[in-house]
């Protein structure tokens, strides 16, 4: 029922063998092969690796520019937005969907023709574990994570990321990578040094 | 297939008379009224029903009911591969110990203790698992809070040395849960063991030899090891406590981080088991890419172990060798995840994106180039007189210690137990894919190193089966199980689709009550078998999620086998007993 | 009282010469190893400091020196800092016997390019590497650590085992030669036109074994197995106190064995003449530093040995061996003639 297969133990070595110490000429050659073959290391960093298209690094909001799906189109007339900032509607989603309960902080006013507005969106990242399930849940493709990922700083306070920083890399970072192809990698030369080439089917 | 038969349950009801048979669809339990009767009953499932393979003891908390908390073994057949669980109620938190019958109760007892501050007859100073000596609390009882007690005054590095008292970020806080000092660890290597040899070494918990932050403790006679004793709990996060207060969905990300060289098959564990609890179909392709994924990470997990091992034992050039073949690895997980370690890539219903265009070429690529890296492998270490001297005889675990310790995985395939989870219940494609199990003979080191190797060939071939059936399959097939209720819709249905929105906000929100019941689920990770034990009371977060971690019992045996043997010889066994502290710890 | 200066300042310069040579070469090692260790581990070794990385020992000779001097409290002081001149003074000490080519003559002066050439050469190089031995016992007892006291017993045995060992190997050569006498030894392999490795290839390979174990390299290298005794003895020591002893231990003593390995089996400066004047020089350096490849690319493939196996390999295996190589020896040349 279960088809099990019994190791060879091949554990004891020949007369041979053991004179002529062949095991050991044996491990000598390979190594001797691999001395002689291209080393694999990309020079970080002076040579970096971009990132695939689903990385998941620092976060960032799209911004209203007009390229909104269908569900932000939907409740466009209760928020105020304007052009080139923020599209959050302030649902919330994204904090609750957070397995760390006191990463986000959002607040939203009323402003007085009685739209919402969001005000400030806090994001703690040392806290945060990227795994992508505030992402998941914002219903208007507001909420992204570029492919930023060398986020050292500091202090701790400068950790934590603001709305207008996630706007700038929403506009610039996030839409550049928003765009490519659903492909495995973005840049085939860098990843050459470690894969040598590669044939595709597409 | 894996619960106990109906004639094994008639059989045992014959014979005792006070006991109640529960059957769910995913969990078969006796409940023994008597608790003074427990130590009879599980003599006689081991000893006459064959019941003598340990796999389990955990406790879970009632805080309503009349005898607080409640006890459960599982234990399997080892010959008919039948599971069982047995509940007992504790009286006045007291408990009959079991490490009599089964050796590896002794430490699961251990952590029951710490935990939840039970006390077991026959079991006296028993000593606290992952927490240091003198703490006062017992965590996993449902009056203490998730955030711990803040009592101590930890203010931050700026304030320290500027006064700046401005607080970093919006979730900071000045009042923090007691930190152990130096005295308090002191205190808890001192009481863990008493001198007999010459000299107790520390082996641990920052050396480059233990794989991770472990604490052993040697006590030496010369070079050889008389006594011995592992501190754990330097890497405890608490995660049962965690999952009691979350969403089943937002636990996902946490699961890969137990045991972190295989972030995917963890996570299949995980989501088997809630499926099995809700009752999700997943869809075939969702099926294929788990598989394939779950074995990309099983080589990947085998080719630390291969690294580390010989590093340990002195050929420093494999290390390099196998981080090659992982950072190919590495590139096509983050390819398709977004993240090369921690990748969070299943969800609950199937997966969570289609695969990245190029993945399949890029797979059959690697499992092409592979086959000759793993003879070069073999070429510097299997015949190496060396190597030989090093791991042949050394560290033998028998099968008695197999099925008394409750060892899973390579360990005990390596000493003759043929016990697989991927070949007793299928799960994810397991049954559509064609490979073998290699069983070793002696249970030495050699032995397990041989069982590994050969894993890794097999599980070469699983991925090239798995990427056979993807080309097959047409372009649109889903990739995930849309029409359940419990299952989160994909992106592009929720942004144009109005009911798929109101289920995805529905979902995150409120989450999803899953029907009320127990469910015990088990995968093959590649250290052994995970298992997750799910009591649910109907919520949208379990009530008792309990893990069953392969590293912990796994490395319960160590101090029974090193008797006697070298330093050096505890090296290569803790090489091939492959513990990872992030599992061990939770 | 010409020749007596003469011969004094002929000495003075040799010594500094060789001094140089040596720590600058021991140094300029370390860059060599790296570079060899990443190739064959599919990487690069140093290349950011100076061109190919050659700048990297001056740039780690630098960081040592001006590391923050941490003792650790309860070491015994005295035998802390002797223990680093005991470790480093015998393995330059080995360099004094070591010839560097053929003698040529400068102002009508023969010299012979080796510092002190003594009718006892190889007796000395034995005697030295024993010497070795004291630096390791004194770095573990003063640390007052567990971990370093446990890394010099090991290395106690380990030397005072293999250098019996390679008393006998280098025996069945010296026979064969008629003299301790470096010189005498490569001049009767060129006399005789082949090569003493021809004549005791088991000696050759009982001499590497010796080798590697006295230098502290894989398959022998336990007194530092990382994963169980982290650097062994010289846990407790940081800065340049620390850098001393690889420099001595696996650079010098390695360079210096393997001169004299490549002077008793490899006819030392023996060779065509194809370089010209320099060519004796040349051909020398180069059997050194073949040999030396041939130990880092051992050293960088092999797993290593426990403590308890590589005693009693010596013990039990090679001892016999050596000695009825020698014996072998002795009746071959007694029954030759």
């Amino acid at each position: 029922m279960i088809k099990l297969k019994k190791l060879r133990r091949n554990d004891s070595l020949g007369p041979l063998e053991s004179v002529l110490f062949l095991d050991f000429i044996k491990g000598l050659t390979i190594t001797m092969k691999n001395l002689l073959r291209k080393p694999i290391t990309t020079q970080y960093p002076k040579e970096k690796i971009t990132p695939p298209k689903r990385f998941r690094g620092k976060h960032g909001h799209f911004v209203y520019d007009g390229q909104e799906p269908p569900s932000l189109k939907a409740i466009e007339g209760f928020m105020s937005f304007e052009k080139g900032k923020s599209r959050c509607v302030a649902c919330y989603m994204c904090q609750t969907a957070c397995p760390m309960p006191t990463l986000f902080r959002i607040e939203a006013i009323q402003m007085p023709d009685g739209t919402k507005k969001v005000v400030r969106f806090d994001m703690n990242l040392l806290n945060c574990l990227f795994c992508g399930l505030c992402v998941d849940a914002c219903p208007v493709e507001c909420l992204t994570m570029s492919d930023i990922h060398e986020m050292a700083v500091y202090r701790r306070a400068q950790a934590v990321i603001h709305m207008d920083d996630m706007e700038k890399i929403g506009a610039t970072n996030a839409a550049a990578v928003r765009n490519l192809p659903d492909r495995i990698w973005r840049d085939d030369k860098e990843r050459e040094t470690l894969w040598g080439k590669v044939k595709w089917n597409f | 297939m894996p619960w106990a038969s109906s004639q094994t349950l008639d059989r045992i009801k014959r014979t005792f008379r006070k006991i109640t048979i529960d059957t769910q669809p995913n969990f078969v339990c006796l409940i023994v009224e008597d608790t003074q009767e427990i130590t009879n009953i599980l003599k006689h499932l081991k000893d006459v029903e064959d019941f003598r393979y340990f796999i389990d003891f955990h406790v879970i908390d009632f805080p309503k009911e009349k005898d607080r908390f409640l006890g459960q073994y599982i234990l399997v057949n080892p010959y008919t591969f039948e599971r069982l669980a047995i509940k007992v109620w504790f009286k006045s938190n007291k408990l009959p110990t079991a490490k009599e019958i089964f050796a590896g109760a002794k430490w699961a007892e251990r952590e029951a203790y710490d935990m939840f501050g039970v006390e077991f007859e026959g079991h006296e100073d028993v000593k606290r698992m992952f927490m240091w000596e003198d703490y006062k609390y017992f965590p996993l009882r449902k009056d203490f809070p998730l955030g711990g007690i803040p009592e101590q005054k930890l203010p931050s590095l700026t304030e320290v040395l500027e006064g700046n008292t401005f607080p970093p970020s919006h979730d900071y806080d000045i009042m923090h849960t007691y930190v152990p000092t130096i005295k308090d660890i002191e205190k808890t290597e001192k009481s863990r063991i008493t001198k007999k040899g010459q000299l107790v070494l520390n082996w641990g918990p920052l050396h480059p030899g233990t794989h991770g932050t472990m604490w052993f403790l040697f006590d030496l006679e010369g070079e050889h090891i008389i006594q011995t004793d592992v501190i754990l709990g330097q890497l405890h996060r608490g995660m049962e406590k965690i999952a009691e207060n979350l969403h089943y969905f937002q636990f996902l990300p946490y699961t890969d981080r137990m045991d972190y060289l295989s972030a995917v098959c963890n996570e299949l564990s995980y989501v088997q088991a809630v499926e099995k609890l809700a009752n999700i179909e997943v869809p075939l392709k969702a099926r294929y890419i788990r598989t394939m994924f779950a074995e990309l990470q099983r080589i990947n997990s085998h080719l630390l172990w291969l690294g580390t091992g010989a590093l340990d034992l002195g050929a420093l050039t494999v290390f390099l060798y196998a981080f090659r073949e992982r950072e190919k690895i590495m590139d096509i997980i983050e390819g398709n995840a977004g993240f090369r370690l921690t990748s969070a890539f299943l969800r609950i219903g199937g997966v969570h994106y289609d695969l990245a265009k190029g993945t399949l070429e890029v797979a059959k690529y690697f499992v092409k180039d592979f086959y000759s890296k793993l003879k070069e492998y073999h070429g510097l270490l299997t015949r190496n007189r060396i190597w030989l001297k090093r791991t042949k005889d050394v560290g033998v675990i028998t099968q008695e210690d197999v099925y008394q310790y409750g060892l899973t995985g390579p360990v005990a395939r390596g000493s003759g137990v043929a016990y697989d989870m991927r070949k007793i219940d299928p799960y994810a494609a397991y049954d559509l894919v064609d490979f073998d199990i290699p069983v070793g003979d002696i249970g030495d080191v050699y032995d397990r190193y041989l069982v590994r190797m050969e894993e890794m060939y097999q599980s070469a071939r699983i991925v090239e089966q798995c990427i056979e059936a993807l080309e097959k399959m047409p372009e649109n097939e889903p990739y995930v199980n849309k029409k359940h209720p419990a299952v989160l819709p994909p992106k592009e249905d929720v942004f144009n689709d109005l009911e798929d929105m109101v289920k995805s906000f529905r979902i995150v929100v409120h989450g999803e009550n899953m029907p009320k019941g127990e469910v015990y689920s088990s995968g093959e990770n590649p250290r052994g078998e995970l298992g997750f034990y799910i009591y649910s009371i109907g919520k949208s977060s379990p009530y008792r999620l309990r893990i069953r971690s392969c590293s912990f019992y796994n490395l319960s045996v160590f101090p029974k086998v090193i008797y006697k043997h070298t330093i050096s010889d505890a090296v290569a066994l803790l090489g091939s007993i492959d513990p990872v502290v992030g599992e061990t710890d939770r | 009282m010409n020749d007596m200066v003469f011969t004094a300042i002929v000495i003075a310069i040799k010594i500094l010469v060789v001094l140089a040579v040596t720590l600058g070469l021991g140094a300029y090692l370390t860059w060599y190893e790296r570079k060899f260790a990443g190739h064959l581990q599919a990487r690069r070794g140093p290349t950011v400091v100076g061109p190919f990385g050659l700048l990297q020992p001056l740039a780690d000779g630098l960081k040592l020196m001006t590391k923050a001097p941490i003792i650790p409290r309860g070491v015994d002081t005295k035998l802390y800092y002797m223990a680093i001149m005991m470790a480093l003074v015998p393995a330059i000490m080995l360099f004094a016997v070591v010839p560097f080519g053929p003698s040529f003559k400068i102002m009508g002066h023969e010299i012979k390019p080796i510092v002190a050439n003594l009718n006892i050469a190889i007796l000395y190089v034995f005697a030295m590497g024993s010497m070795a031995a004291y630096g390791t016992l004194f770095a573990g007892w003063a640390s007052n650590s567990k971990y370093a006291f446990i890394g010099s017993l090991r290395k106690a045995a380990l030397i005072v085992s293999y250098e019996v060992v390679l008393g006998f190997a280098a025996l069945s050569v010296i026979l064969l030669a008629g003299s301790m006498n470096v010189f005498d030894i490569v001049d009767s392999q060129i006399k005789s036109g082949v090569w003493y490795i021809v004549y005791q290839p088991i000696s050759f390979i009982l001499f590497l074994f010796c080798l590697l174990a006295e230098s502290g390299r894989v398959p022998f290298d336990i007194q530092e197995a990382e994963a169980e005794l982290v650097t062994g003895y010289n846990v407790e020591y940081g800065g340049m106190k620390f850098g001393i002893f690889p420099l001595a231990e696996w650079y010098l003593n390695v360079l210096a064995l393997c001169a004299i390995a490549s002077v008793l089996y490899f006819g030392g400066w023996a060779g065509p003449h194809i370089f010209g004047p320099f060519s004796g020089f040349i051909w020398f350096l180069a059997k050194t530093f073949g040999l030396l490849f041939f130990v880092l690319w051992v050293h960088w493939t092999l797993p290593r040995y426990q403590a308890k196996d590589v005693v009693e390999f010596a013990w039990k295996y090679l001892l016999p061996i050596s000695i009825i190589n020698l014996v072998g020896t002795a009746f071959f040349i007694y029954f030759k003639g």
